[in-house]
């Protein structure tokens, strides 16, 4: 879903540029919760880790019935590990990253960080946080509830974030509207299960191996 | 002096995940995990408005690093930048944000 440049029109691309620092602002303030504490540091190298994951992730392609192909977008997984806010920030430096070799272009950034950072970031969480409410109610281990508020939640983000990606092709005049979200969204539909099922593995992974590295279990609220 | 030992996991993990990515491109497209096919934006623009279109699109740049014509040196080169970054700038927002609290 990396849009490259030259697609959008340049009023589409400067609003997402605006919107996407706008956010990144905000979340730089409002992520305290998790960077704030005392042992906060002993993140860091993970961070490092979980940036060579999502690299990895995005840099190939599983295949998809009907000659197309998927790779995990990762803000929802992103956002479930370190939290809504700094999903934001992380999903724009590795966009940045990959415009360096040409995946999605150097004006499209801010329009790539909206849809994959914003939507599939903060937006798929608030998905997941309510998602796991409903799941609250059940007798599941708790492990369990966020793995499946993930895949379920990562799912529904990368569908949305393709509609939003719809609009934006429409709005820049490269499709139109009638085209280009019912397309989107129909490849979606099935890049999506990709993405949901990779993001709940690497969510269920962590919780076996190294499960106080989920920094947000108290936002979540998961019992 | 960095404390390599306090970093090892990580590092480890990080080596493993480029082992990882490498076999991966080296096995991934003949056992038919992986595949060349466009991605879902790539599908949609092409079957409206044709591969050639798609490829005109007029870009401001050349990509920096768009020389590497290797898998293997782009996802290498690509998880190390990756890693680097992430580290550094969130070393900085988590320093920032504990000297703030701290008065």
């Amino acid at each position: 879903m990396h849009i490259p440049d030259g697609l959008l029109d340049p009023l589409t691309t400067i609003v997402l540029w605006i919107v996407s620092i706008m956010i990144m602002i905000i979340g730089y303030f409002r992520m305290g919760k998790i960077f704030e504490k005392e042992d906060s540091e002993k993140l860091i190298p993970y961070i490092g880790v979980l940036a060579a994951v999502i690299f990895a992730f995005q840099f190939v392609n599983y295949p998809v019935p009907g000659g197309t192909s998927g790779h995990l977008v990762g803000g929802t997984l992103v956002a479930v590990i370190l939290g809504p806010w700094a999903s934001v920030i992380v999903l724009f430096l590795i966009l940045v990253v990959q415009s360096l070799f040409g995946d999605g272009g150097i004006t499209a950034i801010g329009a790539n960080t909206f849809n994959m950072g914003i939507i599939g970031g903060l937006v798929g969480f608030y998905i997941v946080m309510g998602i796991v409410r409903i799941l609250n109610k059940t007798n599941l281990k708790k492990e369990l509830k966020v793995t499946i508020a993930t895949a379920i939640g990562s799912y529904i983000a990368i569908v949305l974030a393709s509609f939003i990606c719809g609009v934006q092709l429409a709005i820049a005049g490269a499709l139109p509207i009638q085209v280009a979200v019912p397309a989107m969204v129909f490849w979606h539909l099935i890049i999506g299960i990709g993405e949901g099922i990779i993001s709940a593995l690497i969510v269920f992974y962590i919780y076996k191996a190294k499960p106080e590295f989920i920094a947000t279990e108290s936002i979540l609220k998961v019992k | 002096m960095i404390n390599v030992r306090r970093y090892r996991w990580p590092l480890i993990s990080v080596f493993l995940i480029i082992g990882v990515l490498l076999l991966m491109i080296a096995i991934g497209y003949s056992i038919g995990v992986l595949s060349d096919n466009p991605d879902g934006l790539e599908r949609v623009l092409i079957d409206n408005n044709g591969e050639s279109w798609l490829e005109s699109l007029p870009s401001p740049w050349i990509p920096l690093l768009s020389w590497i014509e290797s898998d293997y040196f782009a996802g290498t080169v690509g998880i190390i930048i990756s890693v680097c970054l992430m580290t550094i700038i969130f070393y900085i927002i988590i320093s920032k944000k504990n000297r703030t609290k701290n008065g």
